[in-house]
């Protein structure tokens, strides 16, 4: 069986009128790294909170359906027990900061303080997990002294040092450069390859194609387009549906109206703008 | 932004290296000492004898003189006039102004008052510059103290300072659209209002954030905690509050017997 599975996950908040999540199917493998897009207000950071117990955990409401992760599910789990699976880091990085630790080694030590991490496995793998997202020269600085990319980068490494089995990120990279943004997209990337399960909402659709293996995209609480990342992020439907749309994407189909885009198969990136462009001529 | 939230200096000493309760018991002797001794002298001799050689024990004589002299001084410079002036004992009057009389008792007195609360105030400062806030959190977490306790005293301890950053930026923000915060003291009040709800509301927002994200890295997890930081408690640690305790006890012994 899948190690993510969603069943007919229908959520709504308490006090509104509509549910946030709307009859959610949805299947991970082991290891897969999969993108969620979509509009503001779709639902994807409550979809997030799902898969990291917080719904129904922490945010009261309507909830039914079934979650599992690694054969366990979310209903007749205990939140605390859940985190331990899997992993959640968001997008506002100040708030993600404990605001109990005065250095950056410290505050990416507290999670393994909470679950009892003895002392020397913990230093090493804090190490570790710094080495990973590149912020060991940060580990003296206090964590409200950092620019937003690299509090994001704490937030990250904060929860990677726990090493969950799937972890769950919801616009990790909002704050950081392009070359930043790499980065820690090559960091997540690796991840998976060794086994990790990531599920990350992103904007950036030339991120998305070039590094993830799935993308869902979620519209008004509903799955409204699943699949390769070329597929779905090209497809007509996301357009009309309000999405974000990569540059290349768009620069494409209009040449395509005019002629000047001859290949079958629209960009996503850079790179495969350049070489259809070129297959052209 | 503040890179240094906490008065604590980084150095190698003797007292640094005490354990953060023997520190704190410290503390609370030598006030306990400072208020109940019945001898005159004892505060005086208490800052002279022990506090001031402490924080040069300790290596922080320079930042703790500046802190004394700056900021308990005045205060309790202005402790003593105020109960040098209106505290009515005694009657060989020394000195008049106006309608006020000052005695030798009363001098006597906010002296030895102002003494004491400058030795307060001052060995808690002492506490400050050597201890680490983290490690006394650790340290009394080990020791029973719950978790969400630790955790509360800290994060505010942090968070005023972002709050107050986050204040200005509120009052920048409002400003820069015609907020008038530098008028006259009743329309000012009334304009600061409009910051109450970005601010508190604001806060709101970042509580439930924030206990998500200690929540994923597990808060609440039902394992026995750890701790980064080695704290040592040496049998010399055990030893030096014994005998703190021995102190208070004699302080206060001495105190019912001779008075
Ligand atoms: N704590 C909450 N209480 C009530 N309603 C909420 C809460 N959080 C989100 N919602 C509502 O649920 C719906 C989905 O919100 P969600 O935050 O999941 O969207 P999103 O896809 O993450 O959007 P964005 O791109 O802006 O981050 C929205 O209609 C939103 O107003
Ligand atoms: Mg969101």
């Amino acid at each position: 069986m899948a190690f993510v599975n969603l069943q007919n996950v229908t959520y709504q908040y308490p006090l509104t009128k509509t549910p946030a999540l709307q009859n959610i199917n949805l299947q991970i493998n082991e290891g897969e790294f999969v993108a969620i897009v979509g509009p503001n207000g779709a639902g994807k950071s409550t979809l997030c909170y799902a898969l990291a117990g917080f719904v129904p955990h922490f945010f009261k409401g309507e909830i039914s359906g079934t979650i599992e992760v690694a054969d366990k599910e979310s209903s007749k789990s205990t939140l605390d027990e859940w985190v331990l699976n899997v992993g959640l880091a968001f997008q506002n990085p100040f708030n993600q900061i404990s605001g109990a630790k005065y250095t950056v080694f410290e505050e990416i030590a507290f999670g393994l303080e909470n679950i009892g991490v003895p002392r020397e496995e913990m230093k090493s793998r804090v190490e570790d997990a710094m080495a990973l997202t590149g912020i060991r020269d940060l580990a003296d600085r206090s964590p409200y002294s950092l620019s937003g990319g690299q509090q994001q980068r704490v937030a990250l490494t904060s929860i990677l040092v726990m090493q969950p089995r799937l972890l769950v990120l919801d616009e990790p990279t909002s704050q950081m450069d392009p070359i930043g943004t790499r980065e820690v997209f090559g960091t997540i990337r690796k991840m998976a390859e060794d086994g990790m399960t990531v599920v990350l909402v992103e904007h950036k659709m030339e991120w998305i194609a070039q590094f993830a293996d799935r993308v869902v995209a979620l519209k008004d609480g509903s799955v409204l387009l699943e699949g390769k990342p070329n597929e779905v992020l090209t497809s007509t439907l996301l357009a009309e549906n309000g999405f974000g749309i990569s540059r290349y994407t768009s620069t494409a189909r209009e040449g395509k109206k005019q002629g000047l885009w001859k290949k079958e198969n629209l960009p996503v990136t850079l790179d495969e703008a350049v070489e259809g462009f070129k297959h052209n001529a | 932004m503040h890179e240094r939230l906490s008065f604590h200096i980084k150095r190698d000493s003797l007292i640094h290296r005490l354990n953060p309760l023997t520190k704190l018991a410290l503390v609370l002797a030598l006030v306990v000492v400072a208020f109940t001794a019945p001898w005159y002298w004892t505060p005086h001799i208490l800052l002279l004898l022990a506090i001031i050689p402490l924080s040069m024990l300790g290596r922080v004589f320079p930042e703790f003189f500046k802190t004394a002299t700056r900021l308990i001084l005045p205060a309790a410079t202005f402790l003593f006039l105020m109960q040098a002036f209106f505290q009515p004992i005694g009657e060989d009057v020394i000195f008049k102004f106006y309608f006020l009389d000052i005695t030798q008792e009363s001098l006597m007195f906010a002296f030895r008052n102002a003494m004491r609360v400058f030795v307060m105030v001052s060995t808690f400062t002492l506490f400050l510059l050597t201890t680490h806030p983290s490690e006394l959190m650790s340290d009394l977490t080990r020791r029973g103290l719950p978790g969400q306790f630790a955790y509360v005293i800290i994060s505010t301890l942090q968070i005023l300072p972002q709050m107050q950053a986050k204040a200005q930026t509120i009052i920048a923000a409002q400003r820069s659209r015609g907020l008038d915060t530098e008028s006259t003291f009743l329309k000012r009040a009334g304009s600061v209002l409009p910051l109450v709800g970005p601010l508190v509301f604001g806060s709101l927002v970042e509580v439930e954030e924030r206990a998500i994200a200690i929540e994923a890295r597990g808060f609440t997890s039902k394992h026995a905690k750890t701790s980064l930081h080695e704290i040592p408690d040496l049998a010399s640690d055990k030893f030096i509050r014994w005998v703190l305790l021995a102190l208070v006890i004699l302080s206060i012994a001495a105190n019912l017997w001779l008075s």
